[in-house]
């Protein structure tokens, strides 16, 4: 990637498309320290992640939610489990874990699979129980690679009203995909890369503005 | 939708983070544990496969040390016939007897020693011609030497300790026939030195093996758990967080397969020592043949520990990037 120079302000909800290889996931990654960039400066949440040392970049997670295409649950363990990780990692007890989770499982509506194994569960509900796992703890940003890439039309839905839901509350969203309807029905601010460049952005006004307010 | 019972939830979470947070090292042991046992019981095939693995391969080298610690004690049997004799052709008088023995316990090499007096001498001659004592007739004590046997300290039965006692030895002026069978200490010797050898060699390439199989094994258990670790790390989990449930189920899973390898090992040593005598003719019980000693034992018990800690280690540091 090269030539980017993108600001995403607090409270945004923003889209990123472009064609396969553009470079969404690339970006994303930059985001929530998984790549360094070779040159440039990445900022998130006032740090600077180009110059955070391996044992600060945990840190930085904890502020961020991940989700991707493939869910990345783990199969072996029920949902709950897999939501409550976020909580066992940032070193809550177990009682607060218990409540906050089953709380968020409740907001997905997946609150009576929580014993199962995600194995068990269809594709929208996985994708539930992964959107759970990046938001139990309130993160400041939401990070989602084409996380309806899966799943049906119904699903789709479902999933933007969370991220919706999620921004409502104060969370910055990003969202890569290629998909066009989940676009067109949720988009306030749309960036379109393409060859690891920025080629457009578009605002628009939309529904969730005033709620903001 | 939940707009207010979630700001309510996020004033006490903030409220709360901070003395959580302080946990620190102690507190959150027991949280490990019960990740590691919690993991123990989501992955048993894993886990089976690996204290499987490591079952066998201790079992293999207590076998091994096994045989090694009572070829060893046999050894130091035999060498307790490394004997040097001094032989007169008089009977000593009680006063010469205890002046030789004196000078003789002065030299540093000597474990005990002992007077064979001419009666004692026939003595054993006549034992060891039993069943053809008509060789024996005539035979009177007077025409036997009376001796001194003498018997060296562990360290100094090989052949050149053997060989400068005896120089020493013959300085002590009275004593001039000396003898202690120079054939046989230089082959027991390098009898044994070849064995020492061999043991330490095969040794050698037994544990190389065993840490070679152990811990690949574990390097595909824990790839096979890769995931895992990617979601842990997603999530904002340190390093040490990530790796210490691990790590604990390595040093469980290595204890338990040491365990189970030195029942197995009892198990056949026992069995061994019952149906011995059925196909062999040596009696294993009463030529002393030993279990492992104590500080074997716990040093295969932390060798277990080690090897499943050790093993997880290594396998971890490829497969995290936090």
């Amino acid at each position: 990637m090269h030539n980017i120079n993108l600001k995403i302000g607090k409270g945004e909800f923003v889209f990123l498309t472009g064609p396969s290889g553009a470079g969404k996931t690339t970006l994303l990654r930059l985001l929530y320290g998984a790549l360094r960039p070779t040159r440039g400066e990445v900022l998130v949440d006032g740090q600077n992640v180009t110059r955070l040392t391996r044992s600060q970049i945990p840190l930085l997670r904890r502020s961020i939610g991940v989700v991707f295409q493939d869910f990345k649950l783990l199969h072996n363990r029920s949902v709950f489990e897999n939501v409550a990780i976020t909580l066992e990692v940032l070193g809550w007890g177990r009682a607060d874990i218990g409540k906050k989770t089953m709380h968020i499982l409740k907001q997905m509506g997946i609150e009576s699979k929580y014993n199962l194994t995600t194995q068990r569960l269809s594709g929208g509900e996985q994708q539930r129980v992964a959107l759970a796992r990046a938001l139990v703890n309130d993160p400041k940003i939401l990070l989602a690679d084409e996380p309806t890439g899966n799943l049906d039309d119904a699903n789709k839905n479902q999933i933007l009203t969370i991220f919706k839901e999620a921004n409502i509350r104060g969370t910055t969203v990003v969202v890569a995909t290629h998909d066009r309807r989940l676009i067109d029905q949720g988009h306030k601010r749309l960036v379109t890369l393409s060859k690891g460049e920025i080629v457009e952005q578009v605002e628009k006004e939309s529904i969730g503005d005033d709620q903001n307010g | 939708m939940n707009k207010w019972k979630k700001k309510a939830s996020e004033t006490t979470r903030t409220a709360r983070r901070p003395t959580l947070a302080g946990d620190g090292f102690g507190g959150r042991i027991g949280f490990f544990l019960t990740r590691a046992i919690t993991n123990i019981r989501q992955n048993v095939f894993v886990n089976v496969v690996t204290i499987g693995t490591i079952t066998l391969a201790l079992l293999i080298v207590s076998l091994f040390l096994l045989v090694f610690v009572n070829l060893e004690s046999a050894a130091e049997n035999w060498s307790e016939r490394v004997q040097v004799t001094v032989y007169f052709d008089k009977d000593l008088t009680g006063q010469e007897q205890s002046a030789f023995r004196e000078k003789i316990s002065a030299i540093s090499e000597v474990s005990r020693i002992s007077y064979v007096s001419r009666d004692e001498a026939l003595k054993r001659f006549k034992g060891r011609l039993r069943g053809q004592e008509t060789l024996l007739e005539g035979v009177r004590s007077e025409i036997l030497p009376t001796s001194f046997e003498i018997v060296l300290k562990r360290a100094y039965r090989e052949t050149v300790s053997v060989e400068s006692f005896v120089t020493k030895l013959k300085q002590i002026p009275g004593i001039s026939e000396v003898q202690y069978g120079e054939e046989w200490v230089r082959r027991f010797n390098s009898f044994l030195n070849f064995m020492r050898l061999l043991g330490a060699l095969l040794g050698g390439f037994l544990v190389v093996a065993v840490i070679f199989i152990v811990s690949n094994t574990i390097k595909l258990t824990i790839y096979s758990r890769r995931d895992e670790l990617e979601v842990m790390s997603l999530v904002g989990a340190t390093r040490f967080f990530i790796t210490a449930p691990f790590l604990l189920e390595g040093i469980i899973q290595g204890l338990a397969g040491s365990l189970l390898s030195l029942g197995l090992v009892y198990g056949l040593y026992e069995g061994f020592l019952q149906n011995a005598g059925d196909f062999i003719t040596f009696n294993p019980a009463a030529s002393g043949f030993n279990f492992l000693p104590v500080e074997y034992l716990s040093g295969l018990l932390l060798a277990g520990a080690l090897l499943g800690f050790i093993g997880s280690l290594t396998s971890l540091k490829r497969f995290i990037n936090v």
